[in-house]
C-alpha cells in the first residue's frame, strides 16, 4: 500500500481538468484543480504538492512559464507538461526546464499508469533525502554510528539485532538513557529488508501531545492555529520503512488508542483531515522505563504494549560492561579527533582507572560527551585526569569551564573549518592577520583534516 | 410511489445500441454473484448520439453516464456498448464509472481482442466483460482503486493485465464492500 500522491492538475480548460482529478481520485490519489498559473502558485502556498499536471497551452502565463516558477519555489514538486500531439518541440523544451515527464493529449491510459508509478516511487525516494537532510542537519547522525562492544551483554545484543532484522514484526528496545536505543533500532533497520526505505525517528517525550499527535499523523491547512500548511507526519515519511518511536513511555493513552489502530488496520488520518491515509512501515519502540511496572499502575495499556513487545532488546547500561568502556572511549577519541583534525591523544593510565571505575549514569552518551570535549581541550597529545568532568562527581574546580585559552582555541577550529582552512579567509573572520593566525595554529596544536 | 409495476432492481443493465445479448447476461448474473447485487438487463437504449465524438469515432463516456444516471432512490445503471469509447484526455477506455455515484458505462468493443491481432475465443471476451463489468460497479458504490496484485479493483487500462487480474476482490475491498452494500436500498422502490 503507498500513501496517495497530492497532485494538482493546471488546465485552462474546464472539462479536461475535472474528467483528469475525477480519474485521479478514483485511482486513489488526491486531486486538486487550478485553471491557470497564478491561481496554481497560489495554491501551492497554502500546501504542498508531490506532483503538478501541467497543460503547456494556457492564456497569459503559459506551461513553461509554470514550470519555471515552480521548480523556483518548490523544487519538490514534480512536474508532468501535458501537451497537444505534433509540438514535441516544447515537450522538450519543458525537459530541458525541469519537467520530470510530458503527456501527449489525449493520454495512452497505460502509459498514464505508468507514469504516476514512476512519479509514487520518485517522491519516496526524495522525502527519503530528505529526512536524510534533516538528520544531517540535526546533527544526529554525527559519529556514534557504530556500536562497540566485546562484552557477553552487547554481544547478546548483536545477535538479537540479526535475530530481529529478519523479520518484519515490532520490537521494543528497552535501555537506560544514553545506552544507544536508536542505534540499535537503526541496526535492526538498516540489516533488515526495508532497509532501502526511510528510517523515521521521533522522540515522544520531547513534545506536547497536540503537537507529537501532528508530528506523527500530519495536519491538513487549518486543522489549528498555525496550521497554515498542510503537513506530512512521520507515518506518512515512514512509509515502505521504519517508523523509530523513542521514549514511548512517555506518550498518553488516547495516542496510544490511536497508535494501536493504525497498528491493526493500516489507516489513519490527518489531524483535521477526512480523507483515510495509508503507510506500510514497521514500528520499533523505545523506552528507559519499566512498561509493566507503568501497566500495573494503569499508566499504559496493556494491548499496546502486547502489540509492540513482539519481540524486545535489553540494551545493558555501561557500568554493566566496563570491559566496553576503554575500547568505546577509544573509538570516540578517533571519531573526535578526525572531526578537529588533531593527532588522537592517549588516555593516561590515570584517566583510564577513572573511566573504568566510573558509575556512568548517563551511560555511553555521557562517555561520548566526556570524550568529545577531553580531545578539545587535550594539550601535548595525552588525556588525563584534568581533562574529564564527569557528571555524576560534580564539577572539579578549575576544570568545569573552558579556559579563555582552550575556548580561544576551539573558536579558531571552528572559524577554520567553516572556511575550510583558508587561512587567509579565516584570519579575516578572526580579525588577525595571517601570521598571528598561523602562530596561534601551531602552538595549539591545530591540523587540517 | 405509484401503483403496479415490479419493484426496480438495484442495477440495470443497460444495452446501448446493438449488443451481444449473453455479454449483457453474463455481467448481470456476476454482479448477482460476486457484488450479491440485485441485478437485471433491461430493454436496450437506442444508441447514444449525442456522446459520438465525431473526430475520434468514439462515444464520449462521460456524457453517456450522465444520460444514464438516475437520482437518488433509482436503481444504479450499467451502459453497455459495442461501440469504442473514450474520455477528453484518454485515447480509450474499457470502462468508465462515476465514483460513489449512479452510473458507468462499458465497452465490448476491445474485449474480443486476441493476440496478435486474432480474436479471443467467446470465453475469454464474457470473462473480460464481467471483470470490467464488475469493477466499474464497484466504483459506483465508492470503492478505489487497490495495489493488491490480482484483485479486481487493480486499474487495467489493457487486456493483458486485465487477464490477469482474478474473478474476485481482495480481503481488504471484500470488506470495504460489505460495508459500502450496507448503504444500498435493498430493492429500489418501483417508479
Ligand atoms: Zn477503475
Ligand atoms: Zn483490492
Amino acid at each position: 500500500m503507498s500513501t496517495p500522491l497530492q497532485v494538482l492538475v493546471v488546465d485552462d480548460e474546464l472539462a479536461m481538468r475535472e474528467s483528469i482529478a475525477a480519474w485521479l481520485i478514483q485511482d486513489g490519489q488526491q486531486a486538486a484543480k487550478a485553471e491557470g498559473g497564478r491561481e496554481a502558485l497560489a495554491m501551492m502556498e497554502q500546501r504542498e504538492f508531490d506532483l503538478a499536471l501541467v497543460d503547456i497551452k494556457m492564456p497569459g502565463m503559459d506551461g513553461i512559464e509554470l514550470l519555471r516558477r515552480i521548480k523556483e519555489g518548490h523544487p519538490d514538486t514534480l512536474v508532468i507538461i501535458i501537451t497537444a500531439y505534433g509540438s514535441i518541440e516544447s515537450a522538450v523544451e519543458a525537459m530541458k526546464a525541469g519537467a520530470s515527464d510530458y503527456l501527449l493529449k489525449p493520454f495512452d491510459p497505460e502509459h498514464l499508469m505508468l507514469l504516476l508509478e514512476k512519479m509514487g516511487r520518485q517522491r519516496r525516494l526524495m522525502q527519503e533525502n530528505q529526512m536524510l537532510r534533516q538528520r544531517l542537519a540535526e546533527g544526529q547522525m554525527a559519529g556514534f554510528e557504530d556500536m562497540v562492544g566485546g562484552s557477553q551483554d552487547m554481544l547478546k545484543v548483536f545477535d538479537q539485532i540479526e535475530e530481529v532484522a529478519a523479520t518484519d514484526a515490532p520490537v521494543l528496545i528497552v535501555g537506560e538513557t544514553g545506552t544507544g536505543k536508536e542505534l540499535v533500532a537503526r541496526a535492526i533497520h538498516n540489516r533488515s529488508a526495508r532497509s532501502f526505505g526511510p528510517f523515521v525517528a521521533i522522540n515522544c517525550g520531547a513534545q506536547s501531545e497536540s503537537l507529537l499527535e501532528s508530528e506523527l499523523f500530519g495536519h491538513e491547512r487549518g486543522a489549528f492555529t498555525g496550521a497554515v500548511k498542510a503537513r506530512r507526519g512521520r507515518l506518512e515519511m515512514a512509509d515502505g520503512g521504519t517508523l523509530f518511536l523513542d521514549e514511548v513511555g512517555e506518550i498518553s493513552q488516547k495516542m496510544q488508542v490511536s497508535l494501536l489502530r493504525v497498528l491493526e488496520d493500516g489507516s489513519f488520518l490527518r489531524v483535521g483531515g477526512g480523507q483515510p491515509l495509508t503507510s506500510d512501515f514497521r514500528l520499533i519502540c523505545a523506552t528507559h522505563r519499566n512498561l509493566p511496572e507503568l501497566i500495573s499502575a494503569g499508566e499504559f495499556r496493556q494491548d499496546f504494549y502486547y502489540r509492540t513487545n513482539v519481540f524486545s532488546v535489553t540494551v545493558p547500561p555501561l557500568r554493566q560492561r566496563r570491559e566496553d568502556v576503554i575500547p568505546l572511549a577509544e573509538h570516540f577519541i578517533a571519531v573526535f579527533a578526525q572531526e578537529t583534525g588533531k593527532v588522537p591523544p592517549e588516555l593516561e593510565d590515570k584517566a583510564r582507572r577513572a573511566l573504568i571505575s566510573y558509575s556512568w549514569p548517563g551511560n555511553v552518551r555521557e562517555l561520548r560527551n566526556i570524550m568529545e570535549r577531553a580531545v578539545i581541550v587535550s594539550k601535548s597529545g595525552f588525556i588525563g585526569l584534568e581533562q574529564l568532568t564527569f557528571l555524576d562527581e560534580g564539577p572539579k574546580p578549575g576544570s568545569t569551564a573552558l579556559s579563555l585559552a582552550e575556548m580561544e582555541t576551539e573558536h579558531i577550529r571552528r572559524v577554520l573549518q567553516a572556511h575550510g582552512w583558508n587561512i587567509t579567509q579565516a584570519a579575516a573572520t578572526l580579525g588577525i592577520d595571517r601570521t598571528t593566525l598561523g602562530r596561534k595554529i601551531k602552538k595549539a596544536g591545530l591540523r587540517s583534516p | 410511489m405509484t401503483a403496479g409495476g415490479a419493484p426496480a432492481p438495484q442495477v440495470e443493465v443497460v444495452p446501448l445500441g446493438r449488443v451481444n445479448s449473453t455479454a449483457a447476461q453474463v455481467v448481470a448474473a456476476n454482479l448477482q454473484a460476486l457484488l450479491e447485487l440485485d441485478a437485471m438487463v433491461v430493454e436496450p437504449w437506442p444508441e447514444p448520439a449525442q456522446a459520438l465524438v465525431a473526430a475520434r469515432g468514439q462515444y464520449d463516456a462521460g456524457i453517456i453516464m450522465q444520460e444514464l444516471a438516475t437520482p437518488q432512490g433509482g436503481p444504479l445503471r450499467l451502459g453497455l456498448m459495442g461501440k469504442d469509447l473514450c474520455v477528453p484526455f484518454l485515447t480509450y477506455v474499457l470502462g468508465e464509472s462515476q465514483l460513489g455515484g449512479r452510473a458507468a458505462v462499458m465497452s465490448l468493443h476491445r474485449l474480443s481482442e486476441g493476440e496478435g491481432g486474432s480474436r479471443a475465443p467467446r470465453h475469454v471476451m464474457l470473462e473480460r466483460a464481467a471483470k470490467v463489468g464488475l469493477h466499474e460497479i464497484a466504483h459506483v458504490l465508492g470503492l478505489e482503486h487497490c495495489r493488491t496484485a490480482g484483485c479486481l479493483m487493480r486499474f487495467s487500462a489493457g487486456l493483458t493485465t486485465l487477464d490477469r487480474l482474478h474473478m474476485g476482490f481482495c480481503p481488504a475491498c471484500q470488506r470495504d464492500l460489505t460495508r459500502l452494500r450496507m448503504d444500498l436500498p435493498a430493492r429500489a422502490p418501483a417508479r
